[in-house]
């Protein structure tokens, strides 16, 4: 059976975020993500008010990355909140965002290397070994905990090209997929089986996430309205050969993005069209996004994801996939 | 405030709308500097009891809506045919 998780951004204050958290619990889901990035607050603290709140969902953040944070502070972190919520934490990681890192002068080398090595560091450290690591990236000396950690962490890897998405199959507990779109989402999940294949595994002994840009409302004006700005910001990163696969238009692509550049908000949100909403995101009424998440599932996903913007008011977007689309895929 | 003689005031059948309602208020506000930690972390608290419809969870979320988004909140009382509660609260507001 399907599991649906939520992602929330920290850019809303603690208590916004936990009581959509308690909500989303209550309401069927199964895995809360929160993102990391430094310009929003700290995911690990969020993450510990989660803990606090919450009573059964897991969750962890969706995702972090090693260049920002050494994988050992992750793992400290990581095991710290396995203790005050024990079997319900999962880590999520990847290789992160450029622009994000290019802004503090930090350089993404090397990614599928560096995420690899974070998570064999990770792995060992959390287990209780003493790490001494001679990576490419990460080396370790003899880096333990003074502490005892419990139990296994279960890692995520957050990946979008073939390379990772393929890593993410051979070596993760679960793949974050970026994308919306089936034929997308179809094409991640044959690279995330080769992994598979690789290591030995079945597709389904690893947990595999559509992580996408959500947006639900009864009103389909009022859901793509929502959906805009976060589709705007998807279209403007998106590289040539992905909008051509969707059949947008590069050089409107282009426009969206100088805008954005430009802080001309009106301009930006205005030159998204449809074919790229229905491209770079899950968006409509209640009907229509089942019939999405149903055509997703047939690439072979165990786990939906509902990122922003959620809906164009969270609280009621929860209630609509509590109370509508959740029941609809446990019947 | 005495924000527990305030909801005395309030019909019990009422409840559970006011605090709909009110919740609606604090989530959407834009003013979510004025909300103090330890008021947050009560709401949050009676949130994850399922007691913010009982009589102290309503408590706390009329003091940070009345924080938050005062002439909402005080709208709200006169859309919900509490006109002496929304009196009340004014006249508490400008004492």
């Amino acid at each position: 059976m399907v599991k649906f998780g939520i992602e929330f951004v920290p850019r809303e204050p603690y208590w916004k975020i936990i009581y959509y958290a308690v909500q989303a619990e209550m309401g069927g889901f199964s895995n809360l993500w929160i993102t990391d990035h430094f310009n929003n607050r700290n995911v690990y603290v969020t993450l510990t008010a989660a803990a606090i709140y919450t009573n059964k969902i897991t969750f962890g953040p969706g995702v972090t990355n090693p260049y920002m944070v050494n994988p050992v502070f992750t793992a400290q972190a990581m095991a710290t909140l396995n203790e005050l919520a024990p079997g319900r934490v999962v880590l999520g990681i990847g290789a992160g965002d450029k622009t994000t890192l290019e802004s503090v002068g930090v350089e993404m080398e090397k990614p599928l290397k560096a995420v690899q090595e974070a998570i064999d560091i990770f792995r060992k450290i959390t287990s209780g070994e003493s790490v001494v690591y001679s990576g490419e990236v990460f080396k370790t000396a003899g880096a333990k905990f003074l502490f005892k950690p419990r139990g296994t962490i279960p890692v995520y890897v957050g990946a979008q090209g073939p390379k990772m998405l393929e890593f993410a199959g051979k070596m993760g507990d679960g793949v974050l997929i970026n994308a919306c779109h089936p034929k997308d989402v179809e094409y991640a999940v044959s690279c995330v089986k080769e992994g598979v294949k690789a290591a030995g595994k079945k597709l389904n002994e690893i947990d595999v996430a559509a992580y996408t840009s959500f947006s639900v409302h009864e009103d389909i004006k009022k859901a793509n309205k929502a959906a805009v700005p976060v589709v705007s910001f998807i279209v403007a990163g998106s590289p040539p050969q992905v909008l051509e696969r969707h059949g947008i238009d590069v050089k409107k692509a282009e426009e969206i993005k100088e805008a954005l550049k430009a802080n001309d908000w009106g301009r930006a949100f205005g030159g998204v069209t449809p074919e790229m909403i229905n491209a770079f995101s899950v968006c409509g009424t209640p009907d229509m996004c089942i019939e999405r998440i149903a055509e997703l599932l047939k690439s072979g996903i165990s786990q939906f994801v509902v990122g922003s913007p959620i809906g164009a008011n969270v609280k009621e977007a929860i209630n609509l996939i509590s109370e509508k689309i959740i029941p609809h895929f446990r019947t | 405030m005495d924000y527990r003689k305030l909801v005395e005031l309030i019909p019990i059948g009422k409840w559970g709308a006011l605090s709909d309602k009110l919740v609606d208020f604090i989530l959407t506000s834009k003013n979510d500097e004025k909300m103090s930690s330890q008021l947050a972390n009560t709401i949050l608290h009676h949130w994850q009891q399922s007691v913010l419809k009982s009589e102290t969870g309503l408590a706390a979320l009329l003091e940070a809506a009345l924080l938050l988004e005062p002439e909402k909140t005080i709208n709200a009382f006169g859309e919900l045919q509490m006109e002496n509660v929304a009196e009340q609260i004014k006249a508490e507001l400008e004492s």
